[in-house]
């Protein structure tokens, strides 16, 4: 196993500690640390920040409470811990659903929300070990290794800043269709707002801000949610497509992930199901309107056709919740 | 010419030997690996610096440092319910302070610290975790326990792993162990699909998954 690089750690007490700590330059900040020690161990970056702030240090971040119409989760709840919330799991089964579904159980009970919502989007051109390819989301070249090779998980609704790396989050679909704010140290962002293409970050944070907590809106009652991904492995895996439906009784949010740089909402198929009582036809008819704009690369077609099924099955299972 | 004898004369050595010897290097792990801190002890000297433990406070704190000037600090865990203390650099894991450092050997690598596989899993303050990828820094004040401990407190899920082949090479059965053992811990009587969703990050070559679901739930009633 290779050895980390050798960096300086600071425990934060406090969020205020940790941003102090940031604005020093040359630092980052490590939550459960499941994506980040994996990519400074095979050097995926060209190089790494010197020292290393760990936010597991600060008291009371990892809360998970309903507090005025809101569910708010601190940025360092665990993911097994959101998934086995009661509360979580009954009003709000989208978002339950998909920290279960997330990575293995091991790797659930380390990572944490703020954690999976901020990781590196993931290509295997810009995971290779060593910065093999040094691609246009490091910052040194123009080139996307993905357009002209083998590209068969890659984004399907085009690329972004010539960028065609897709956004592996699990519980991002959830968040947005589940209309969540996301609270950092310096503002409030909606979560749909909430990712970008950055060199080489997948947010819109900046270098000295840190996610403290997300809120949820409680939805209105009798509203329905549902999670579904697909994966090569059903217990440990990054998904190929994943999908997160909200239903209430005057509309739908939906939103599909790893289909793009960012989580992406499907509106036509919102429009078309919203008031309507879900059948398996119009659920069919909505997952061909969510790919109706996908564009596919060389080897990805067959992703079109995956993404329409996977937002097929999560509508039906949001309405026959 | 006995066929053993044989057998000694072209291998130079019995397999009952080579077993027994092979104990000997198990057995001897953990005083080995002291007895080379105590030695590389040699090439370290104490100094004291002054240390920006948090951006606001600074306090004075000695700290070891390697003739490389590579800081170590000291790691303090309760291990299987015993304190141990080693030293540690910033950049190690908490699965190289516990293997090199204590001599917990039940701590494997599958997956080249991908956090692919499992089979460095130990049960840090109640949660099944990958050593691989924690930092050992941040594990300071822990309460550990690994696969090892399972066999001092006779725990029903050792006679329940051998009674039903659970293991053929072995090599990760450690971390299916301790995996399940923080199942048991948490839901004491555990369905199929439990133990499915539980033992989901836990890879095994040899394909004894379905092994695992029987001794779990014979471990479950007491082993029976």
């Amino acid at each position: 196993m290779k050895t980390l690089e050798i960096f300086e750690h600071i425990n934060a007490k406090s969020f205020e500690d940790a941003v102090a700590a940031l604005q020093k330059g040359n630092a980052e900040v490590v939550a459960g640390g499941t994506d980040l020690i994996g990519t400074r161990r095979f050097n995926v970056l060209p190089s790494n920040p010197a020292t290393l702030i760990n936010l597991k240090t600060i008291p009371n971040a990892d809360y998970i409470k309903e507090e005025g119409g809101f569910l708010k989760i601190g940025a360092l709840a665990k993911l097994e811990d959101i998934a086995e919330n009661d509360i979580v799991k009954k009003k709000y089964a989208a978002l339950a659903e998909a920290a279960h579904k997330t990575a293995s159980p091991h790797l659930r009970e380390m990572g944490t929300i703020g954690g999976n919502i901020c990781q590196l989007n993931r290509c295997w051109f810009f995971r290779k070990d060593d910065n093999y390819y040094d691609c246009l989301r490091k910052g040194n070249t123009k080139t996307c290794f993905a357009l002209t090779s083998d590209n068969r998980y890659h984004s399907i609704f085009g690329m972004e800043k010539m960028c065609a790396a897709v956004n592996p989050s699990d519980t991002a679909p959830a968040l947005v269709a589940l209309d969540a704010s996301i609270v950092t140290t310096k503002r409030t962002i909606k979560a749909e707002e909430f990712w970008a293409v950055a060199i080489p970050g997948s947010t819109v944070l900046d270098s000295d801000e840190i996610v403290k907590e997300i809120q949820i809106p409680t939805p209105a009652s009798g509203s329905k949610s549902a999670f579904k991904k697909l994966a090569i492995r059903e217990s440990i895996d990054f998904p190929i497509v994943n999908c997160a439906v909200l239903i209430t009784s005057s509309g739908a949010r939906i939103c599909m992930n790893a289909v793009h740089n960012k989580p992406r909402r499907a509106t036509d198929a919102e429009a078309l199901i919203s008031g309507k009582t879900i059948t398996e036809e119009l659920a069919t008819q909505a997952g061909e309107k969510a790919v109706e704009k996908a564009v596919a690369m060389s080897n990805n077609k067959w992703k079109i056709a995956a993404t329409a099924g996977i937002v097929k099955e999560t509508i039906l299972a949001a309405a026959n919740a | 010419m006995s066929s053993e004898e044989n057998n000694k004369k072209t291998s130079g050595l019995t397999r009952r030997e080579f077993i027994k010897d092979a104990g000997i290097v198990v057995g001897g792990a953990s005083v080995a690996s002291m007895a080379l801190l105590s030695a590389c002890k040699g090439d370290t000297k104490t100094v004291t610096q002054t240390v920006s433990t948090t951006v606001n406070k600074t306090v004075t704190k000695t700290v070891t440092v390697a003739e490389d000037g590579v800081e170590l600090t000291d790691l303090h865990v309760i291990l299987n319910g015993e304190p141990r203390v080693c030293h540690i650099e910033a950049n190690w894991t908490l699965r190289d302070a516990l293997k090199e450092g204590m001599g917990v050997i039940s701590l494997k690598d599958m997956c080249n610290g991908c956090g692919a596989c499992g089979s460095c899993s130990a049960i840090v303050n109640g949660r099944p975790i990958l050593t691989c990828m924690a930092l050992a820094v941040e594990c300071d004040g822990a309460e550990i326990e690994t696969a090892e401990h399972l066999g001092v407190i006779n725990h029903p899920l050792v006679n329940a792993y051998a009674k039903n082949f659970c293991a053929q090479c072995g090599y990760c059965t450690p971390g299916f162990l301790i995996t399940a053992k923080a199942l048991l811990d948490k839901k004491p009587n555990p369905t199929d699909e439990d133990i499915i969703d539980a033992l989901g990050g836990n890879i095994c070559r040899c394909g004894t998954y379905p092994q695992h679901i029987i001794a779990i739930k014979e471990a479950a009633k007491g082993g029976k």
